[in-house]
């Protein structure tokens, strides 16, 4: 029985797959406006419109899911509950206000305004101090050639980017600016592409593998 | 047939029959490929971890399933196959966040499978996989608290990420985890660089599956890339001379 349901999963699955990906290679205009192909591509519409509901309410599940892992560790006096007592307070705030006034409302954007983007700005910010941080710490964790490069080639970059470091409308600033360029143009778009083309080959396999049901993160019972 | 793309068909189609070629082979001529330090080094942390009694973090990062960008996600799922089935008889399992709730119900259901392959079923808690915040700095405003309340020392990170995924590998960093980091996304993968002591590079973050499972499908997939790859290069190094040559393609 159970592997019964998994062979229908896997052929829901690779047939729902097949369907709405061999939409990416037929034009629209290409297709007569009857017929059964006209009916395969409204089921492939139909079957892409299921598919960003079903992510709308497994947001909504994930949420819920969230809550009664909060609520289970006050419940439980496990450490750091107090941060999961404040979650929770801050979740029902906001739910609850969002339901009576909506999500435009005023009270919904103080929220918002106050919380959320200052603390998400906060986060910005603290990336750039973290990532000239890194650049410190990368020459002592790993003193390779490598890094001296990728450290070299970022202390450029920001002479040549970074306003007030070299006096503008002078040599170096000409210099560094054209430095720059090159860099960012030319090499650096190079290795890109060079690395795009693995990742493209890496997610088309991956793509391929949950197609024809050899992964299975849907259950592999 | 007009508004049809061939070549898009045909390259699809030849990748399908490499693949299918690859499985075939692969039972009688087991391929060799190169070593990759960071997972080389994983193993080893993921068994000190166990041994310790500290626990394993996996983050399938703040990309949506319906997404563009679910491919590393789709292959840290794989990953996290293998190291939940490792860690599941261990006293503190693997806990795995995501920034969607979709990816999420797909994570929870991985965990169950391997638990279930490792027949610890009773072991498995639906708790264990979680998603932490919608937006991609919620996600990662979440993670130290994570970090600190689970005793994480293990901290691998292996989905889609922006910028937020440097701050996300240098959260498991000051915690001296074992932080290992790949995205698909190529200024991500710089940032991973300098932040993580064992970043992914490339396509290094699609190939968790062939590594540590050994598992034939991602062994075969593995050589469709690196065919693919040679196919590629000798196309674009056949342009270039044809163009020198004059030729308008």
């Amino acid at each position: 029985m159970r592997l019964g349901s998994y062979l229908l999963w896997a052929a829901v699955a690779t047939a729902t797959g097949i369907l709405v990906l061999l939409g990416y290679f037929v034009q629209l205009d290409a297709i007569p406006p009857e017929g059964w192909l006209q009916s395969i591509f409204q089921l492939r519409l139909l079957l892409m419109r299921w598919a960003v509901l079903l992510a709308g309410v497994a947001l909504f599940v994930g949420l819920i899911h969230l809550m009664a892992v909060h609520w289970s560790k006050v419940s439980d006096q496990a450490r750091g509950w107090g941060y999961s007592a404040i979650f929770l307070l801050a979740f029902l705030a906001t739910l609850i206000l969002g339901l009576i006034f909506g999500p435009d409302s005023a009270a919904v954007l103080l929220f918002f305004n106050y919380i959320q983007m200052p603390v998400e700005t906060t986060l910005s910010a603290l990336l750039a101090i973290t990532l000239a941080l890194a650049g410190f710490r990368l020459l002592s964790r790993r003193p390779d050639l490598i890094s001296a490069i990728f450290i070299g080639t970022a202390f450029l970059v920001l002479l040549g980017s970074g306003p007030g470091l070299i006096p503008g409308g002078s040599m170096l600033d000409s210099f560094f600016g054209g430095l720059r360029n090159w860099l960012a143009q030319v090499s650096a778009a190079g290795g890109a592409r060079g690395i795009l083309l693995g990742v493209a080959l890496g997610s088309i396999m991956t793509g391929l593998r949950v197609l024809l049901a050899m992964d299975r993160p849907y259950g592999d019972e | 047939m007009m508004g049809l793309d061939l070549l898009g068909l045909a390259v699809l189609g030849l990748m399908i029959i490499l693949l299918m070629i690859y499985l075939a082979i692969g039972k009688r001529q087991a391929p060799i490929f190169r070593e990759i330090p960071a997972f080389e080094a994983l193993k080893g942390a993921i068994e000190r971890a166990v041994e310790a009694g500290e626990r394993v973090h996996f983050s399938l990062g703040t990309g949506s399933v319906i997404g563009t960008d679910v491919a590393p996600a789709l292959a840290g799922l794989a990953t996290l196959a293998e190291i939940a089935r490792v860690t599941s008889l261990s006293d503190r399992p693997a806990v795995v966040t995501t920034g969607d709730g979709a990816m999420a119900i797909l994570a929870q259901d991985t965990l169950r499978s391997a638990y279930t392959q490792a027949g610890a079923l009773d072991r498995y808690r639906p708790s264990a996989a979680r998603m932490l915040g919608p937006t991609p700095f919620s996600y990662v405003a979440s993670l130290p608290s994570l970090l600190s309340n689970e005793d994480a020392s293990v901290h691998i990170l292996m989905g889609a990420f922006g910028a937020e995924g440097a701050l996300a590998a240098d959260f498991g960093e000051r915690r001296n985890c074992f932080v290992m980091a790949g995205t698909d996304d190529v200024q991500s993968q710089a940032l991973l660089y300098a932040t993580a002591a064992h970043p992914l590079i490339g396509e290094e973050v699609f190939v968790g599956g062939a590594y540590l499972r050994r598992d034939k499908a991602h062994l075969a997939s593995l050589r469709v890339q690196d065919a693919m790859r040679f196919i590629l290069i000798l196309g674009i190094l056949l342009g270039a001379v044809l163009g020198l040559l004059g030729v308008d393609l």
